[in-house]
C-alpha cells in the first residue's frame, strides 16, 4: 500500500491543466490504481466535510460514501468541461448537502467535542487550545449563509479556484469572486 | 486598458496567499486581505485519522475488485451480450412496425386508379 503524500494544504494547479488526468485515465483502466486519486485528496475531501459538519465522525462517514461514489461513476468521467478534483468536490458537496438535510430531520446539532485525533506524543496544553480554536472557527462558519460557507471552505481548506468552485456550486467564476469579496 | 473589479483582484491576492507568497495590494484591498490571511490562518487542514485511512482503503480496495470481477464475467458471458442485443433490435423492430400501422391507419383511404379508369 502506497503512503499518504504529505498532508496538509496542497499547491494550486494551474488553470486548464488537469495534474490528476493520467491517474484518473489509470483508475479507468484499472480500479486498484484509483488508490493514488485516494490519497491525493482524502485529506482534502476529509477536512471539507468535517467544516461543513462540524463533526469527525459525520465527516468520515461522508467522506467514505464519496469516495465510493467516486469509485462507482469513475468510469463515466469525462475530463471535459471539469477537472477531476472539481468534479469529486462536486460528490463531496452533494455527500455533504445530504448529510446536512439529514441530520436537520434528526435535529441533532452536534457540535465536536473531542476534535483531534492526538497523536502519543502531543502537548496537552496545545491540543487544548488547537479545540478551542477550532469552535470558534466552526461557530463563526456556521453562522454564514450556506453559499458563502462552501465558498470560504473551498477556497481556503481545499485551495480550489474560483472556476473550480463555481463548477462544484453551479454558479459563474464571477459570482463566486463577489461571494467571496462580501 | 481593463480595469479589474475589486472581487477579481481580492481572488488574485488570495491565489498568490494560498501558494504561499505575500502579496503587494494597495489601501482598498489591504483589509480585506488581512481578513483573507486570518481565514487562511485559522482555517487550517484537518487530516483523517489513520485508522479510518486504512479502513476506507481496504473498503476501495474491495470495491474495486469487485468492479473488475463484474466486468469480467460480462465478458466471459457473451451470450449474454448476444441476447441482450438481439431484444433490443426486436424492441426497435416491434415500434418501428407499430408506427407504420398506426402511420396507416390515419391516411384517407385511397381510390385504387384501376377501379376510377372503369
Amino acid at each position: 500500500m502506497r503512503g499518504r503524500p504529505e498532508r496538509g494544504r496542497q499547491p494550486r494547479q494551474r488553470e486548464g491543466a488537469d495534474p490528476d488526468l493520467a491517474a484518473v485515465h489509470a483508475a479507468q483502466l484499472e480500479p486498484g490504481a484509483f488508490d493514488v486519486l485516494y490519497r491525493r485528496y482524502l485529506d482534502r475531501v476529509y477536512a471539507y466535510a468535517f467544516y461543513q459538519l462540524g463533526d469527525h465522525h459525520d465527516a468520515e462517514d461522508a467522506t467514505e460514501r464519496t469516495f465510493m461514489a467516486a469509485l462507482a461513476a469513475l468510469p463515466s468521467f469525462s475530463d471535459r468541461g471539469s477537472s477531476f478534483r472539481a468534479w469529486l468536490f462536486r460528490i463531496a458537496h452533494n455527500t455533504v448537502a445530504n448529510a446536512r438535510r439529514s441530520r436537520f430531520r434528526r435535529r441533532a446539532q452536534p457540535l465536536p467535542e473531542g476534535f483531534e485525533r492526538p497523536a502519543p506524543d502531543a502537548d496537552p496544553a496545545g491540543l487544548v487550545a488547537r479545540a478551542d480554536e477550532l469552535r470558534e472557527v466552526l461557530g463563526a462558519l456556521s453562522e454564514l449563509p450556506d453559499e458563502r460557507r462552501q465558498v470560504v471552505i473551498l477556497r481556503f481548506v481545499d485551495g480550489l479556484s474560483a472556476a473550480e468552485i463555481g463548477l462544484v456550486l453551479e454558479r459563474s467564476p464571477g459570482a463566486v469572486r463577489v461571494l467571496l469579496h462580501r | 486598458m481593463t480595469t479589474r473589479s475589486t472581487p477579481e483582484r481580492l481572488d488574485e491576492a488570495v491565489d498568490s496567499l494560498l501558494a504561499g507568497d505575500r502579496p503587494m495590494v494597495d489601501a482598498e484591498l489591504r483589509p480585506l486581505l488581512d481578513v483573507s490571511v486570518r481565514l487562511a490562518d485559522a482555517l487550517r487542514p484537518v487530516p483523517a485519522g489513520r485508522a479510518f485511512e486504512q479502513s476506507l482503503a481496504r473498503r476501495l480496495a474491495g470495491e474495486g475488485d469487485g468492479l473488475l470481477r463484474r466486468a469480467a464475467r460480462e465478458l466471459g458471458r457473451p451470450g449474454r451480450l448476444l441476447a441482450a442485443g438481439a431484444l433490443s433490435s426486436a424492441a426497435v423492430g416491434v415500434t418501428v412496425t407499430a408506427y407504420a400501422v398506426w402511420r396507416s391507419t390515419r391516411r384517407a383511404p385511397a381510390v385504387p386508379q384501376r377501379l376510377l379508369g372503369r
